[in-house]
């Protein structure tokens, strides 16, 4: 499983599939304010990434690769 | 090349064929059913095929086409001129395509840019005609159609304005300055993945990320975000917009399976210096300033930059200044000699304003000064670039459709979503027209139109900012504009059924299943249509297979010829008559095996002059259509048949001779009403076959050729000297048109007019044995008679024998054969002539043409054989030693070192083995 949930936290691992958007999706909305931990996330599919945006969550922690967190931060850093 | 591909390629280019001339048969009877579905079926299967391979571009253009005419087919879309003219160009995009993969094996990246073009036009075909007609389409409620509506124009406008370079981090934007004044191209690539993308399986992300070259990326949402419980997570709506330095090829290699999907922009270096960070209180820097200019003005760019960097140490670098003198300083490495640049950023140290490049540099695209600008909207509002006329009537035309939207009554809870619909509609407007500003202000209305449950917000803001005359003068110059408007209101009111009281997700899966019962209905049509095109019982052969089966029926013809000899020798010198008799009655059975055979290879060489006549329909309504003339094109005898060669050999004349008449043969309609003619003229190609000639004419009712012009013309280019002019006939005049070199057009057009025309065109002729006429009337028109030999595979000729070698002559050429007394013979000056019947007919001897030194040898009463020959419109006779029987052969063209000898048209092998050479009676002299 990418994604490892925790109790108010998800951490996510290597590369998050389009498949693990929907249990995103669900574990978020059970949780408003959950934080995100994506410094182990190599890549992550964009449904994943719509379902992050929507949810205006906060990151704890970026990526590693400096370039995957430029892409990341014009989408999340700056909530709307 | 796979043979896959091959058989691919010969398929596609006889739909092609097909396609084109269907098009030009619907042109007459657009509303024939039966047309248009074969049109359809020869699209939808060269699409079909086309999937077989990668070659994404030809598929798109197909599949447009393809949709566009299944529109057509089903009533949806009307035939048109327009129409036929996109598709045809289309498929002419897609021939040139298969000329591209049978020269290269494949299609190159560059047309990936074309093919979307193309496509794009078909289908705004079918959109404009459906969104006119849209009055059935009762289930696309409003929303699709303005969202439809907005979409079609945002990728209009929105690169225009929106370039947020000033959200690209300073670092980013400094490597990427470096990079392109290192030589690399800057490109701006705005990336939009359809929304249904994630069930195909692509990852947008990981497609954006891989993009080459790329040095700064970014992800912003299409729409603000649903609510969490509402948001679905597998409908993509995020763009991806970024900055790369590939080349612009490498790029669309590596977007061509999506290029309608991204979008380029080229980005000026310059564009990407905007400092930015805290003003710190305002402009206080004006010692500096000055200093820096002074010195900026002395050449002194080196003190510049000690002062820039001992003022970068001094402040905090997060400050507006410290962006700016960062900026500086890599200027001025980068490229210090440009001095304007320089001293604008340090004059915008004055007043922490971002420096409007697009100003300063003149030349850079407008594209990235509207960015440039967008960028400095933070700073100075109002500065957007105005927007093109059209996009300004696109922008009319859909606030214009929010007006009407908001006038309607608001009846149930649920047409609440209109005005949501509405002020995202215009939200979107303001943003594509540079007044980015002011979207809050509509969401705000939005909000409270929503929170009442009335319109009356929303709309009190749209009057407040769009003013209505203002538009009404814009959608009156937009006729479809208003057109748009109406079709997106209609159907809002029709649609108040209780069905739609459902909610949105349960009518939009009802929608799709009626889509999709839609689609398998079209289908199993399809399946029907194309079983019908099996069966075919032609055989398509390469024609080397067929050069390979004349080949060896030639050699058959020779070794049966071989046959006689044999019973020759077999009598004479072993003496066995009995064996001899057996032998000839067994050549007797060969031969006509044989000579069945080779006529039936012949029947497979041979093929219809339609072959050529095909493509007159397209031409001709082409070049007439550019020149503004009317005319009819009337093909008669299309099934007369020739020998392949032949009718290949006819194309490129014909088509000339078709141009000809076009351009100087048809007079416009105005003269011809004038002239007392129908206004639309006829041109008449004919093909018959007489005895073993294929005769085609080429018949118009134009104006005809003037012989007195003519005669001026020839005289001027020198072609005829002044006692000619005088002396020629009117029809000897006409025909001077074939000489090398003569044109009368006063003005050289791209269709004719350059002086090689019709001397070409009688080369062409006579090299496949054939000949041309032309008979002229002055104002009534002009007739071309070009006579063809039907086969070019048996040529007959007679054997002549010189220095006891022999010699083949086509019998084309031969005259007569005389037996001339050498007392007969005169010579005049070093030249020898006879007279025969009363005519002087000068005399050559072969061996001196061919370089032998023997002398004509006569026979015993002392007279010389004579061949006289035709050559030109003369005739000349040939010394020969003596004659022999005429023949058919096979001639060989001469090959390899050989092909440049003139003197020869070729060889055959004779029945003995011997090899005969033919004689080139034009190359001789």
């Amino acid at each position: 499983m990418p994604i490892e949930f925790r109790k108010n936290q998800a951490l996510f691992t290597e590369v998050v599939s389009v498949e693990d958007a929907e249990g995103l999706l669900e574990w978020l909305q059970k949780k408003p304010g959950a934080r995100i931990d994506l410094s182990a996330c190599m890549h992550l599919h964009p449904a994943n990434l719509q379902v992050l945006m929507a949810a205006s969550v906060a990151i704890v922690a970026w990526p590693a690769d400096a370039a995957f967190t430029g892409w990341l931060r014009s989408a999340l850093a700056a909530p709307p | 090349m796979s043979p896959l591909l091959e058989q691919f390629l010969s398929e596609a280019r006889d739909f092609l064929q097909g396609i084109g001339e269907k098009l030009m048969q619907l042109e007459n009877a657009p509303d024939d059913v039966e047309l248009m579905t074969e049109l359809f079926r020869f699209v939808h299967t060269l699409k079909g095929n086309s999937g077989l391979f990668d070659f994404p571009e030809m598929t798109r253009v197909l599949h447009a086409g393809e949709d566009l005419m299944d529109a057509v087919r089903n009533g949806r879309v009307a035939y048109s001129q327009q129409l036929a003219d996109r598709l045809l160009d289309a498929m002419d995009f897609v021939g040139m395509l298969c000329d591209e993969i049978e020269a290269e094996g494949s299609i190159g990246a560059a047309y990936a840019a074309d093919s979307a073009r193309l496509a794009e036009s078909l289908r705004q075909l079918m959109a404009s005609a459906e969104k006119a007609g849209a009055v059935s389409a009762i289930e696309e409620a409003a929303t699709p159609l303005v969202l439809t509506a907005a979409a079609a124009t945002a990728p209009l406008l929105a690169p225009k304005v929106e370039l947020p370079l000033a959200e690209i981090p300073e670092t980013a934007r400094m490597a990427a300055y470096r990079s392109a004044r290192a030589g690399n191209p800057l490109h701006w690539l705005s990336y939009s993945p359809a929304e249904e993308c994630f069930f195909n399986g692509d990852d947008p992300f990981f497609q954006a990320r891989q993009t080459p070259g790329v040095v700064w990326g970014g992800i912003v949402a299409r729409a603000p975000w649903p609510p969490l419980a509402a948001m679905d997570a597998y409908r993509c709506l995020l763009d991806f917009r970024l900055l790369t330095t590939a080349p612009r090829a490498e790029i669309d290699e590596y977007y061509r399976y999506m290029p309608e999907q991204i979008k380029l922009l080229p980005v000026s270096p310059l564009a990407l210096v905007l400092p930015q960070g805290d003003p710190n209180g305002g402009p206080v820097y004006e010692d500096l300033v000055v200093d820096a200019l002074r010195n900026l003005r002395g050449g002194d760019v080196s003190a510049v930059a000690r002062a820039a960097r001992a003022m970068l140490e001094l402040s905090n670098p997060d400050l507006w200044l410290s962006s700016a003198l960062r900026w500086l300083l890599l200027l001025i490495e980068c490229e210090p000699d440009n001095h304007p640049a320089l001293a604008a950023l340090i004059e915008s140290l004055r007043s922490l304003q971002p420096v409007d490049w697009y100003l300063l540099e003149q030349s850079a695209t407008p594209a990235v000064g509207a960015g440039t600008a967008a960028g400095a909207t933070e700073a100075a509002a109002g500065t957007a670039s105005p927007l093109a006329a059209e996009e300004a009537a696109a922008l009319a035309a859909i606030v214009a459709a929010q007006r009407a939207i908001l006038s309607l009554p608001l009846g149930a809870p649920w047409q609440l979503g209109r005005l949501r619909a509405a002020g995202a509609a215009l939200a979107g407007c303001l943003r594509a027209s540079g007044r980015g500003e002011a979207v809050h202000e509509v969401e705000t209305a939005t909000a409270q139109s929503l929170a009442c449950g009335s319109a009356q917000p929303l709309s009190d803001w749209l009057a407040h900012h769009f003013a209505p005359a203002a538009e009404s003068a814009a959608a009156a110059n937009h006729p479809s504009a208003s057109a748009v408007a109406t079709a997106a209101a209609r159907p809002v009111a029709t649609a108040s059924g209780g069905a739609n009281t459902a909610s949105d997700g349960d009518r939009e899966s009802s929608s799709g299943r009626r889509a999709d019962d839609a689609e398998s209905d079209v289908k199993f049509g399809r399946r029907a249509e194309d079983a019908a095109a099996a069966g075919v019982k032609s055989v398509k052969v390469d024609q080397a297979k067929i050069d390979r089966l004349m080949n060896l029926i030639g050699e058959i013809v020779v070794a049966k010829n071989a046959l006689p000899y044999l019973a020759g020798r077999a009598e004479t010198v072993f003496g066995v008559r009995e064996l001899a008799r057996e032998i000839k009655a067994q050549y007797a059975v060969i031969n006509r095996i044989a000579e069945e055979m080779q006529d039936g290879i012949m029947q497979i060489r041979m093929m219809p002059v339609s072959f050529v006549f095909q493509r007159f329909p397209r031409l001709v309504r082409d070049i007439s259509r550019k020149l503004g003339k009317e005319v009819n094109l009337v093909l008669e005898g299309e099934d007369t048949e020739a020998d392949k060669n032949i009718i290949e050999a006819l194309g490129d004349p014909l088509v000339h001779i078709v141009r000809n008449s076009l351009d100087h043969g048809f007079e416009l309609p105005e003269l011809r009403r004038a002239a007392g003619k129908p206004p639309a003229g006829t041109l008449t190609i004919r093909a018959t076959q007489e005895s073993d000639r294929v005769v085609i004419e080429i018949v118009d009712d134009g104006k005809g050729i003037d012989p007195a012009v003519i005669k001026r013309k020839a005289y001027e280019k020198g072609l005829i000297d002044e006692t000619a002019l005088e002396r020629i006939s009117d029809q000897e005049a006409v025909n001077l048109v074939f000489a090398a070199g003569f044109s009368t057009a006063e003005v050289v057009s791209d269709l004719s007019g350059r002086g090689v025309g019709m001397d070409v065109v009688r080369t062409a002729i006579e090299k496949v044995n054939g000949a041309i006429s032309l008979e002229s009337q002055k104002g009534k028109g002009t007739r071309l008679r070009l006579s063809l030999p039907l086969s070019m595979a048996v040529t007959n000729v007679m054997i002549v024998e010189s220095d006891a070698q022999i010699f083949g002559v086509p019998m084309d050429c031969v005259v007569e054969t005389v037996r001339v007394p050498r007392a007969d013979i005169r010579s005049i000056k070093k030249s020898l002539t006879t007279v025969l019947r009363g005519r002087i007919i000068p005399l050559k001897s072969t061996n001196a043409l061919l370089g032998l030194a023997a002398p004509p040898l006569a026979n015993a009463e002392d007279e010389l054989a004579v061949l006289v020959v035709r050559l030109g419109d003369e005739s000349v006779g040939l010394l020969v030693d003596d004659f022999r029987e005429t023949v058919d052969i096979i001639l060989k063209p001469m090959a390899g070192v050989l092909a440049g000898l003139p003197a020869y048209s070729g060889s055959a092998l004779m029945g003995d083995g011997s090899v005969l050479m033919v004689l080139n009676i034009k190359g001789l002299f």
